[in-house]
């Protein structure tokens, strides 16, 4: 193992060292202040929104104009690095094809046609039509379709305004059931950014994540420093991701069948007495049941039902368990996949529980708060109806803090049950793409009688909307701050502009203030402006503005290990028991399954393919198609294919084929991937391509767009997170 | 004085051409000699900082010292290439602005075939001229227009390197029509002015040097040839300048009578 | 005096191309071109003994860089601290350079007619920063220093654990920039990403083996030509008028 010696040397001798040496230039600053060359810049410290991990970014302005941007080397958790996509906020900042000014609609829906209007004309009218479907449906009328936390302001805007309906995809498209599962085993939700401790960790285990792929700036670097320090790598995936290329042990798993492996791997570390018996005596219950629960899940047993072999079962989890507690056994990301999604988040919680690595250095760390000031609103209107998302009611975990329900409220706008949608803001969602059934919702949008589309692009939903309003860019706009507590050290991190906004567009919060104004809700903001706003919220930290807004993150100490914690910093296990909950007490309550079974999917027919689907680290999905630099690295989403399955139906790499669904549904040409780096019953496609909006003259109908094929979903009935793995492909080779 | 204009040049008593040496008649317009000598200078400019730009050795012309020198007399290599720029867009310009005020009469049919069109007499001129040199004739040479068949190899060589070199030189500036274009405008762009180049030799040795053609060099500076020389190197131009003062004094004599006749008629 | 190098760690490198967007955006490289660039070998073997590997290359500041000496106005040459620098205000955009590159490491701007390629973001050091490149590489992938600097990360990586040059028998003019990582994908890299051959354009070809020949030719039977004649008027004297 000479490699892994050494690197850790060098590593040792990198970290120690920022001035690698005398001659050499020194990492520590970004920039010398001031200049670059011989042109005078302005250092702008702000966040990124090429993605949702906003990381820190300065930007280089002169006169103005925006030169570049790159890292904030004082950002506590991203340190001065930055990806391609964050690198690319210029080429969005120019992007020709950005909306420049308020327009409504005059043509059909879905033609396209607008016409200009002032931000007067068009706020009265968005602000008209709002007051008109209160008068006659009830302020829950209205949904909203909001996306990221400076939709906060829209968000207060359409509580104050009555309505409680409000859903985001990455709720039940994404993390929903993840969130779940983890509070209900640990007493918190796992969060963003995922307290993962991977630069720590010795044993790096990822369940259908694909890290490097999925590229979120400090993941990537806590990654690959993790493995330099000589973490051992296990990646379950049927694809041969990048994490998988650095992997110890790559576990294709046949899909649908993790938490069987999950299973497995419990029943190995508790036969075998591998768990952390001091940390479970200490902080868990339900450890009996969940003993006896396992024994039927023999590594064998598994074997068959995910075609890993039960000896690599084993040696896999010896390695766990040989690296125990300094497993990081990553929560995921997006893990909407069968209907059956919380129940395996138990699963790799209870895991997580049973290698003591929950509050351990090397597994997941715990989040420290920071105070933040409350500015005092008026009480939200209640409202007599419930939620139309069923939020609470069909769906009895998935809180009222949590973002909602989006195909609850299209059902809704459908069926008019239990009472009409009539109207849709959508802030900054891609409806299309985010959402599947899309099918449903171009429907559901035909019984809308007003719909308002907040966004920066042009993007297909916008030619729906009655209203369109072009919302500037992060780097032209002041958003609320990131408040992150799922960091080592806790920071918060401003979004300041570095430019004016181009053409007519306008901040977020600027839009959410004046339909305030016009709809008598000022009392809801009563900030004069952000960064008022800003000072209330920060008031508590005790922090200088000046240096926050100059160094764009201020971190506070941190208390991420259970070590570091006293009785005053509130329960390590906020659950019902205040114990690490191996048996789920809610969910026994509520006569669900309150361990973990393995359930199995339905295969995919003979003759057809599962249809799976990740990221790129060169795209935010369809955020970023539109993005010249980007797309000029990425223009489409080749279908992955094994090769010998490819040979067997006399496919070659590179030709065009078309997916065709289970329902009859076709996709657009796509180009094939031949490749022996994915199972053979399983395709593969990046998601978010395939745009439709021809107003988007670089992404329209580059690639295809895999969301189009998810016409089935498996609903998750504990969180109504919507499983999307369930879509299964013929591929017809496209002739000509 | 010769009344009647011979077919082909005969010989003269001592006083013809005495008197002939005497009087000058003009051979070339002003515009073309200012236009010769800006030529010239340029070419020597364009020479000198052209040879001293190119220094990769698959394809350098001048040694290592002269590249040196070039490049510190203009204080880098940058220099050398803007001044080698600057002066050939100057060239351009000049020679657009000939072609813009004069292409009608510059591109008359009878104009170019004077200046580079090769009849059989030039042809026989250039066999016999390289014999004569040889020492392997004795036979004099045929008659010869405005320009000497020589002059014209020269002037069409030259008529189609120009356009060659403004041309190549232009893309390479500009950098038009892409990589592929610039890089074989380079190469057509040294090539036109090699060739030139080689020409230049005889044509700088024929004005300058041989004794003969000394009278040609001076009509480059003062437009006007004598008439012997014109009578012995270019008798079928000098038939032509004949055949029009004959001509005129004809038109003159039938005016004065009519003028005459005029007068006395009342 | 230093000697930049760079080493790129393939263990660490994810592929997510930060770098070359960063590079872009630093330098003004027009989209369709690349001063640097992520390759990937692809997904080889089969399933499950598979294995991948990305690669990153850039100009390499050669050792003996073969993109020098064909530059017709002498627009590239070497720092002494390595690295090969292009002077704009020279180049004629004529395209040897990047034809003489085994590494393609060059390109032509359309859009300035220029040559133009990675040059350690030279203007940067001199303003004590990393290149562009290493600065934002999430990974920490690339590491960047003076190649004579026994305390620097590169020395280190390079002489003593073995970050390798990739290069072939019949080209090795040298690269300075080096991988480090499993000799699995090393190898793999080498064999995918091997230097081609150093080219000549076309345009330069015709000229050694045809107009060059010509040119001279012409020029040097002038010239004779001349002589011949020079002496010619000597012998006979001169002939101003004839009796």
């Amino acid at each position: 193992m000479k490699n892994s010696i050494s690197r850790r040397t060098f590593l040792k001798a990198a970290t120690g060292a920022a001035a690698i040496s005398a001659a050499a230039p020194v990492a520590a600053e970004v920039h010398p202040p001031g200049w670059r060359g011989s042109t005078r810049v302005q250092q702008i410290a702000t966040n990124c929104e090429m993605c949702i991990w906003r990381c820190g970014v300065m930007a280089e302005v002169a006169d103005g104009k925006l030169l570049k941007l790159q890292g904030n080397a004082h950002h506590p958790l991203t340190k001065g690095k930055l990806c391609a996509r964050g690198n690319a906020g210029v080429a969005l900042l120019n992007d020709p094809d950005r909306l420049k000014y308020p327009q409504i609609r005059t043509g059909e829906r879905g033609e396209g046609k607008f016409k200009r209007v002032s931000w007067d004309e068009a706020l009265d009218f968005f602000a008209n039509k709002l007051q008109d479907i209160k008068k006659k449906y009830g302020p829950e009328g209205v949904a909203l379709f909001p996306h990221g936390v400076h939709s906060g302001f829209f968000s207060t805007l359409m509580k104050a305004y009555g309505t409680p309906n409000s859903a985001e995809p990455a709720y039940a498209q994404c993390k929903g059931p993840r969130d779940v599962a983890y509070l209900l085993t640990f007493g918190r939700p796992v969060n963003s950014p995922e307290p993962v401790d991977l630069e720590e960790s010795k044993c790096i285990v990822l369940i259908g994540s694909h890290i490097g792929e999925n590229v979120f700036t400090s993941q990537v670097a806590a990654f690959s420093d993790g493995l330099a320090k000589g973490a051992k790598l296990i990646v379950v995936d049927p694809r041969f991701s990048t994490a998988a290329s650095k992997a110890h042990y790559w576990l294709p798993i046949k899909p649908g069948t993790d938490t069987a492996l999950l299973l497995a791997w419990m029943n190995v570390i508790i036969t075998e007495k591998l768990y952390d018996k001091e940390y479970l005596d200490q902080y868990a219950i339900g450890f009996k049941e969940l003993e006896a629960h396992v024994q039927q899940y023999t590594p064998e047993w598994a074997e068959s039902i995910t075609e890993i072999p039960a000896a690599k079962i084993r040696e896999t989890a010896h390695l766990m368990a040989d690296c125990r507690p300094a497993v990081a056994l990553h929560p995921g990301r997006h893990v909407t996949w069968y209907g059956n999604d919380t129940q395996r988040g138990r699963a790799m919680a209870i895991l997580t529980a049973l290698l003591g690595a929950y509050g351990r250095k090397g597994g997941i760390f715990l989040p420290t708060k920071i105070p933040q000031g409350k500015i005092p609103l008026p009480p939200m209107p209640e409202s007599e109806r419930s939620r139309a998302d069923r939020v609470g009611s069909v769906y009895p975990l998935a809180s009222e803090e949590a973002q909602g329900l989006t195909q609850g409220l299209i059902e809704t706008t459908l069926t008019g049950n239990p009472y009409p949608i009539k109207a849709w803001v959508v802030y900054g969602q891609n409806i299309f793409e985010s959402i599947p059934l899309p099918q449903k919702t171009h429907q559901a949008i035909k019984n809308l009688e007003f719909m308002a589309v907040v966004d920066v692009l042009p993007m297909e939903q916008t030619r729906y909307a009655d209203i369109v309003l072009p919302e500037a860019t992060y780097l032209e706009r002041y958003d609320p701050p990131a408040v992150v507590t799922t960091a080592k050290r806790p920071f918060i991190s401003v979004r300041q502009p570095a430019v004016a906004p181009m053409y007519e567009s306008k901040p977020g919060w600027w839009i959410a203030k004046q339909m305030a104004k016009r709809l008598k809700l000022e009392d809801y903001f009563p900030w004069t402006d952000p960064q008022d706003h800003l000072r209330r919220l920060i008031a508590p930290m005790k922090l200088s503005e000046t240096e926050l807004m100059s160094l764009g993150a201020v971190a506070f100490d941190g208390k991420p290990y259970i070590e570091d914690r006293t009785e005053n910093d509130g329960p390590l296990f906020p659950t019902q028991s205040g114990k690490i909950e191996l048996l789920s007490s809610v969910l026994k309550d509520l006569n669900l399954d309150a361990l973990p079974k393995y359930e199995a999917v339905e295969p995919p027919p003979a003759g057809m393919f599962r249809f799976i689907y990740g990221r790129a680290p060169v795209h935010s999905f369809s955020r970023s198609e539109n993005n010249a630099w980007l797309d000029d690295i990425m223009p489409e989403n080749p279908v992955w294919l094994n090769s010998e399955v490819a040979a067997q139906l006399g496919m070659h790499d590179g030709q065009k084929v078309v997916l065709e669904n289970q329902d009859g549904v076709k996709s657009s040409v796509i180009t094939l991937k031949t490749t022996p780096g994915i199972r053979k019953d399983v395709v593969f496609g990046v998601h978010g391509f395939g745009a439709q909006s021809s107003s988007l003259k670089k992404a329209f109908q580059h690639g295809f767009s895999d969301n189009a094929l998810m016409s089935r979903i498996a609903v998750d009935p504990l969180t109504g997170g919507t499983g999307m793995r369930v879509n299964f492909v013929r591929i017809h080779a496209e002739k000509g | 004085m010769i009344e009647t204009i011979p077919d082909k040049p005969l010989p003269l008593t001592v006083e013809q051409a005495e008197t002939m040496a005497n009087r000058m008649i003009k051979k070339h317009h002003v515009a073309i000699v200012l236009l010769h000598w800006f030529n010239a200078l340029t070419w020597l400019l364009e020479l000198v900082t052209g040879v001293g730009l190119i220094v990769a050795p698959a394809l350098k012309i001048a040694p290592e010292w002269y590249l040196a020198v070039v490049g510190g007399v203009f204080d880098g290599r940058a220099n050398v290439l803007r001044f080698h720029i600057a002066v050939g867009m100057v060239w351009i310009v000049v020679f657009a602005v000939y072609g813009i005020f004069g292409w009608r009469h510059y591109l008359k049919a009878e104009v170019l075939r004077n200046e580079i069109g090769l009849d059989k007499d030039d042809i026989d001129w250039l066999r016999l001229r390289i014999l004569l040199i040889l020492g392997r004739t004795k036979k004099s040479l045929p008659p010869q227009g405005s320009y000497n068949a020589g002059q014209k190899m020269y002037a069409l060589l030259v008529y189609a390197a120009i356009p060659v070199i403004m041309l190549t030189g232009l893309i390479m500036t500009f950098h038009w029509f892409g990589t592929f274009v610039v890089g074989w405008a380079m190469v057509l762009h040294f090539t036109a002015v090699g060739m030139v180049v080689s020409g230049l030799m005889v044509h700088v040795y024929m004005g300058a040097v041989f004794p003969e053609e000394k009278p040609a060099f001076y009509s480059m500076i003062t437009g006007m040839v004598n008439e012997l020389y014109a009578y012995r190197h270019h008798f079928k131009w000098w038939r032509e300048v004949k055949q029009n003062e004959l001509a005129w004094k004809e038109q003159l004599r039938a005016h004065e009578s009519e003028l005459v006749a005029k007068q006395c008629g009342n | 005096m230093a000697r930049y190098a760079m080493v790129i760690d393939q263990e660490r490198c994810v592929g997510c191309h930060s770098c070359a967007v960063a590079c872009r955006s630093e330098w003004d490289v027009p989209v369709g071109f690349a001063r640097t660039r992520v390759q990937q070998t692809g997904v080889q073997g089969t399933m499950p003994e598979c294995s991948a590997v990305f690669h990153v290359a850039q100009c390499n500041q050669c050792e003996r860089p073969s993109c020098i000496p064909v530059c017709p106005t002498g627009a590239t040459w070497q720092e002494p601290n390595g690295i090969v620098r292009i002077n704009k205000e020279l180049c004629i955009g004529c395209g040897s350079c990047v034809a003489a590159c085994p590494y393609g490491a060059r390109y032509i701007n359309a859009d300035k007619g220029k040559a133009d390629k990675c040059d350690f973001c030279s203007d940067r050091l001199t303003q004590g920063l990393e290149p562009a490149c290493v600065a934002t590489c999430p990974g920490k992938a690339k590491i960047f220093g003076d190649l004579e600097d026994p305390k620097s990360n590169v020395f280190n990586l390079v002489y003593r654990e073995g970050a390798r040059r990739i290069e072939t028998a019949q080209t090795a003019i040298g690269p300075n920039v080096f991988y480090a990582g499993k000799e699995e994908h090393l190898k793999m890299a080498s064999i995918a990403f091997p230097p081609g051959r150093s080219r000549t354009i076309a345009a330069v070809s015709v000229w050694g083996a045809v107009a060059k020949k010509l040119v001279m030719l012409a020029v040097g039977a002038t010239f004779l030509g001349q002589a011949v004649a020079f002496f010619h008027q000597l012998r006979t004297g001169e002939h101003q008028f004839e009796e």
